[in-house]
């Protein structure tokens, strides 16, 4: 079988709005009159950025070519332009900070990469609420004692037992989130690596780094519920964060 | 060329500002005053007084005249109850709909009263680049700044009040952020800001980048009804709770002033007086002692509330406060000691306030207005929407499209269907908040996808298109993808004006600022014939008159003097400006003679003076 991995970088020409040259899709200004054209399509952030395919990014490099294609980009210096170049300016900057925002983000830039590689986007298909196979213990465990807990609190338990409970409770669970952050790592190393591999390897590895990233997903969740728990027994000790930030 | 201007358009007082040769200036009246007061006031006869003019008006026409009416743009009666209850003027308005003030028997939104304001900032330039020599003084452009926390409703209401004004509005920028560009302009360093501005009506805070001229928002959070007002509430309720009930307004207004003068005495000093002077409803007056302990305990709940909003923006920064470099001042609360000590508790570092905090964000917004005409590209401004954006779905649901802290501009799809079989309308509830239910998150707009091409339930494939601009202000476009049919929307805003109505009260407020000009002309000719009035008055009451009369006049000469100055004085209590110019011009005629003779006595005995005391 042969995926289709690259469905939107079919080679396209635009044409210039003011001169009528043509440009490479992905170019920002027309090679012959250097005016701003209007976004030719949308779908990969890492070329519009100029970057490869890769999970590795440096975000010094990706931040300072942020502040560059702002620069270049922003509506800001297109407030005298033609209305065409104007709405172009405001499109590429609008995609731009939302490109920004998730090649930023390592969780949101492996998603961007299945989407552009034509896979599923990590969400379970029932919407959710399915327990991962790989994290039933730690789930089921978890719930049995966030209801003891919760019980305890009812009857009057004192606090401080309670959050020690609860401290107890979320060390499997952020053990378990720091070997699936390693893992994501080693699978995106991977990937990075593959380059030259065969498109069913970097396959099989996308499908892995879906998986984990899915898993990663219910584990925050866990973790969320745990700090509302933890943060129902503080209610009376708001004013004292004040005072934390002392050096 | 027409002039560009940068405007803060405050709560409690407002500037206007411009680069000159590079550098951002207030500017001044002549007594070198950059503030104008944001208050407005209507005459009995319709004349609009603004700024110092309409604040002494508080105290003596208090039902006429409106403040802080920038607490009330862009939002709806059921919002402001709370602030109304002290109010000396009237607050109405349908439920769901734009507040209206009702003064002098007049109807005005927030907006035409903030457009009173604008237009004297813009007369205020205007002036000035006037007495400058300047060819063309006219400005009819301007960056105005608005809290960054101020949703999109009140974005629009702020923008929809400078075109009332005349002003063409090139850009709405937040007030943190035009203070970070004016602190950068001397320092042109690097690193990470917290901008905490604590105004007379508002609090913002923005955490900033700073790199290669580039200021970065990576969060803002705040509170659009929290500021000085608030303080200056508290303060007025204290004193109201030792009076009898019902006070006038003008007594309330008094004790106002009175409590916002010891406020201030309190940043100086440890202990003051509030002091109220007599008046209605108050014969003895009133004062008492308050020191700068007591103060800081009524103030301190209204200040902390300032620090759940700056932990929460530094946690959407995924900052902590060791992480910020420097925090920075802004907004005339921060002059309070108290707040001072709090920000730099929170941040571990004293804050800055090099830079008047009364003055920076209009300095800010003058060098954004002149990047935005010379096109200098040094330095950029790259501001967040403070609020999530989103629509209400099934089960009043509220779905997110643009999360708050996206950088602007930014835009977000979201896909739409039918329901039933060849229907050919959507209806769409444009929402703007962080909860979970569409009932708790501010409604934005409504709208009604029409012209959907009939098919079967669930086929049509609807993208609608939300772009939120660098003002931060949103617009709708929507487009069925299997026709690639252009879908027509008609937005309503909910607390906002249509076009059409900003179209109206454009014509009105064109056929008012006549009435306005010629009401401004009576008054300056009244003033003119006030002047000879007196001053032949004060020629005729002399003691040596008589003598002057026998010596030096005609025979009528005096008659016809005290016909001219009845007719004079008959005519001042007209409304007819030509009439009252008319007897000022005969009066003056009249006299000249009589002003020669006089002047030349003056003359003689200041001489016949001087030889006695050299000789």
């Amino acid at each position: 079988m042969t995926p289709d991995p690259i469905p939107l970088r079919a080679a396209s020409m635009l044409e210039c709005r003011n001169c009528g040259a043509g440009a490479p899709v992905d170019e920002h200004f027309c090679p012959q009159c250097n005016r701003i054209l209007a976004l030719g399509r949308y779908g990969d952030f890492f070329t519009f950025f100029g970057l490869p395919r890769r999970l590795g990014v440096d975000p010094r490099d990706l931040e300072r070519r942020f502040r560059d294609l702002s620069r270049q980009f922003h509506p800001d210096y297109f407030y005298n332009a033609p209305p065409a170049e104007r709405l172009a300016s405001l499109e590429r900057s609008s995609y731009l900070n939302d490109a920004y925002r998730t090649l930023r983000n390592p969780a949101a830039r492996i998603e961007h990469l299945l989407a552009v590689e034509g896979l599923p986007p990590a969400k379970s298909d029932e919407g959710g609420v399915k327990v991962p196979p790989a994290l039933l213990e730690e789930v089921f465990a978890l719930n049995e004692e966030l209801d003891e807990i919760r019980e305890l609190r009812e009857s009057g338990e004192d606090e401080a037992q309670l959050r020690v409970r609860l401290e107890k409770a979320r060390a499997p669970i952020e053990r378990k989130r720091e070997e699936h952050e390693r893992r994501i790592q080693e699978l995106s190393d991977r990937y990075d690596s593959q380059a030259g591999s065969s498109a069913a390897e970097r396959k099989t590895t996308l499908e892995a780094l879906r998986e984990q990233l899915l898993e990663q997903k219910y584990i925050s969740n866990l973790i969320a519920t745990i700090e509302r728990e933890q943060g129902a027994g503080k209610v009376a000790g708001g004013l004292q964060a004040s005072g934390e930030h002392h050096e | 060329m027409s002039k560009v201007v940068g405007i803060d358009l405050g709560t409690t007082n407002s500037l206007v500002a411009y680069v000159k040769d590079g550098v951002p200036v207030v500017i001044r009246d002549e007594s070198g005053d950059g503030l104008v007061p944001s208050v407005v006031s209507v005459g009995t006869d319709g004349t609009i007084f603004v700024g110092r003019e309409a604040q002494r008006r508080l105290l003596t026409a208090p039902e006429s005249t409106v403040y802080s009416v920038k607490r009330f743009m862009g939002r709806g009666i059921e919002d402001v109850h709370e602030d109304a209850s002290l109010l000396p003027f009237a607050v109405g308005g349908e439920k769901g709909g734009v507040v209206r003030i009702g003064i002098a028997g007049r109807q005005f939104t927030p907006p035409e009263i903030s457009a009173f304001v604008l237009r004297e900032l813009k007369r205020r330039a205007e002036d000035h680049f006037r007495e400058q020599g300047e060819f063309d003084f006219e400005v009819d452009r301007a960056v105005i700044t608005v809290p960054a926390y101020f949703n999109d409703a009140q974005r629009t209401a702020t923008r929809d009040a400078g075109r009332l004004a005349g002003l063409e509005v090139l850009r709405i920028i937040n007030e943190p952020t035009a203070a970070s560009l004016a602190y950068g302009l001397d320092k042109r360093n690097r690193g990470t800001i917290a901008v905490y501005d604590l105004g007379g009506g508002t609090f913002d805070i923005s955490i900033l980048k700073v790199e290669d001229g580039v200021f970065q928002v990576l969060a803002t959070n705040g509170d659009t009804h929290l500021g000085g007002d608030d303080i200056d509430r508290l303060l007025v309720e204290d004193v109201i709770a030792e009076m009898p009930k019902g006070l006038a307004p003008q007594t309330v207004q008094a004790i106002r002033r009175a409590v916002i003068q010891s406020k201030l005495d309190l940043s100086e000093t440890d202990e003051t007086a509030i002091r109220v002077e007599s008046t209605i409803g108050l014969p003895t007056g009133y004062s008492r002692r308050i020191t700068r302990a007591d103060f800081e305990r009524m103030i301190m709940p209204l200040v902390e509330r300032t620090l759940g909003p700056c932990r929460q923006a530094l946690a959407d920064a995924g900052l902590e406060p060791k992480d910020i470099d420097e925090a920075v001042l802004v907004g005339g609360s921060t002059r309070i000691p108290l707040v001072r000590r709090l920000v730099h508790e929170l941040f571990a570092r004293k804050p800055h306030s090099d830079l008047n905090p009364d003055e920076v964000v209009a300095l800010g917004a003058a060098v954004q207005a002149d990047i935005l005409i010379s096109g200098r590209r040094e330095m950029l401004l790259l501001d967040v929407t403070p609020l999530s954006l989103g629509i209400e779905t099934m089960g009043g649901v509220m779905s997110k499209i643009i999360l708050r802290n996206s950088t602007i501009p930014a835009s977000g799809r979201e896909m739409f269907t039918s329901f039933a079989d060849n229907q050919t309308a959507v209806d769409v509830h444009v929402l703007q908040g962080e909860r979970e239910l569409a009932s708790d998150c501010r409604s934005l707009a409504r709208f009604r996808l029409r012209g959907i091409p009939p098919m079967p339930a669930g086929m049509p494939r609807i993208e609608v298109r939300f772009q939120i601009d660098a003002n931060g202000i949103l617009s709708v476009s929507a487009r069925e993808l299997r026709t690639s049919i252009e879908q027509t929307i008609e937005v309503k805003p909910s607390y906002g004006l249509t076009d059409q109505e900003v179209e109206r009260m454009l014509i009105e407020s064109f056929e008012h600022a006549e009435a306005d000009f010629e009401a401004r002309l009576l008054i300056e000719a009244r003033n003119e014939a006030e002047t000879v009035i007196l001053a032949t008055e004060k020629a005729l009451r002399r003691s040596d008159f008589d003598r002057i009369a026998a010596e030096s006049l005609e025979a009528g000469e005096r008659e016809r003097i005290e016909d001219a100055l009845a007719d004079a004085k008959r005519a001042i209590g007209s409304d007819d400006r030509e009439k009252i110019q008319r007897k000022t011009e005969t009066l003056n005629e009249a006299t000249r003679h009589l002003a020669e003779v006089v002047m030349n006595r003056s003359v003689r005995e200041a001489l016949a003076g001087k030889n006695v005391k050299d000789v």
